[in-house]
């Protein structure tokens, strides 16, 4: 290789190494940061420990974890207190980047925008999803309070896990409230006492009339409002619910 | 005769080397499409390590390492560094994130097409140009004559001979380049 070929490749590595050292935010920085961070743009060791990455320790050197949510950073009170955030003392173990990635680069793919997981709250917190997550206003959500878990998965919040017709069909003459067949908005149990016909003692005579003696659990044969009652599927029996 | 160089060799090359770029554009996009993003991140390692790998030749060469026959250590040098590049750029993806990284890819760019330039072109091309250069002589061409029927054939050899010259310098920049890129990671990046 040619001296002054060699000298002038040196030269701009040099160059190069130099601007490293200038601009490490641009040189070697996955993305900009997140804008409270930006002061911390060219002080790369503030939040990353040298070989090991990141670390929720230096994180807590400014976030105080009985503050977060609460206090800034030099211990003022938060003018609103964001309900989202407030959740941080009731997490199980301290580990900022399981939820928080600063730099914009790494977020860029769906996946590697770290969902937030719930298995990081304690178990208390974890159940109560309304001490972070407001019900949805929509007429259906309306008629509803609490156990959200019974539709939802904490995973993510659609799809609803939750099928109605499985279990019985709503159809134009069952469209009614929640809470006429779940008392108390308890979806774990129903009842079909309180309409129309369905009364216990003209259902107990008609069944007793059919020689059927096992009709607590409507919705075993009745899986729609069709004249015809049909026996459940082998599959589907293990999922009966109890009938008030 | 003409010896076509542009057409028959130079052309060529160019798909070929544009088959690794859009091969790897297509992955990353693949990557993308079903939100396995995080598999480009980790294809870095394999890359580096094949392309590590295909430096045997390298060091054989030039007598660094008496191991190998250098024919064979060629052909896997040709393969692991173009199957490690294809890795690497992947990795890249298409997030214009590390100035650094950056660079250390567009060093590797250049560095595989001035290696593919001597695999595909140089060889193949003084091959045909001596063929038809023969083909004349047998014709009964004179040599001046020749030399000006392969005019433009010649100045193209020339420059593709230049162009191979390139690539041992920045095979040290892609190497400093990357070695810093990598370093950089060990440095701050938490590996989880």
């Amino acid at each position: 290789m040619k001296r002054w070929l060699l000298a002038l490749i040196v030269a701009n590595l040099a160059l190069v190494a130099a601007l490293t050292f200038a601009y490490p935010h641009l040189m070697v920085g996955p993305g900009t940061l997140v804008s409270g961070h930006a002061e911390l743009a060219t002080d790369c060791f503030a939040c990353h420990a040298p070989l090991r990455g990141a670390r929720s320790e230096r994180c807590v050197t400014c976030h105080a974890l009985p503050d977060i949510g609460l206090r800034t950073t030099q211990g003022l009170p938060l003018a609103r207190r964001g309900a989202k955030t407030a959740f941080h003392q009731d997490l199980i173990e301290q580990d900022c980047m399981a939820c928080h990635s600063d730099h914009l680069g790494p977020r860029q793919g769906r996946r590697s925008r770290k969902p937030f997981s719930h298995a990081l709250l304690r178990v208390p917190v974890r159940e109560l999803c309304e001490s972070c997550h407001k019900a949805p206003s929509d007429a259906l959500h309306r008629q509803i309070s609490g156990n959200c878990k019974q539709c939802h998965s904490q995973e993510r919040w659609t799809p609803a896990t939750f099928d109605h017709e499985k279990f019985f069909v709503l159809d134009r003459d069952h469209t009614t409230q929640c809470v006429t067949c779940h008392v108390d908005s308890d979806f774990s149990r129903y009842t079909c006492y309180g309409c129309h016909e369905h009364r216990p003692d003209k259902v107990r005579r008609e069944h007793i009339e059919e020689g059927i003696r096992e009709f607590d659990n409507c919705v075993e044969c009745h899986r729609d409002a069709s004249d015809e009652p049909r026996r459940p599927r082998g599959a589907e029996s293990g999922r009966r619910r109890k009938r008030d | 005769m003409q010896a076509k160089l542009v057409s028959r060799e130079v052309l060529p090359f160019l798909f070929s080397f544009a088959a690794l770029v859009i091969g790897a554009l297509l992955l990353d996009g693949l990557l993308h499409l079903f939100d396995a993003v995080w598999i480009g991140r980790w294809l870095g390692i394999p890359g580096t390590l094949l392309i590590v790998a295909s430096f045997a030749y390298s060091l054989r060469k030039r007598g660094l390492i008496r191991v190998g026959q250098p024919a064979r250590l060629l052909l896997l040098h040709q393969r692991m560094a173009w199957l490690g590049s294809l890795l690497v750029l992947v990795h890249a993806g298409i997030h214009f994130n590390a100035i650094l990284a950056w660079l250390a890819v567009w060093a590797m760019l250049i560095d595989v097409g001035s290696g593919m330039t001597g695999k595909f072109l140089l060889e193949r091309s003084r091959r045909r140009l001596e063929q038809a250069r023969q083909h004349l002589r047998d014709q009964g061409v004179c040599a001046e004559e020749i030399e000006e029927r392969l005019y433009r054939d010649s100045l193209t050899f020339d420059v593709i001979k230049q162009w191979r010259a390139v690539h041992l310098p920045i095979t040290l920049v892609f190497a400093v380049l990357a070695t810093s890129h990598i370093v950089a990671i060990f440095l701050f990046w938490g590996w989880q």
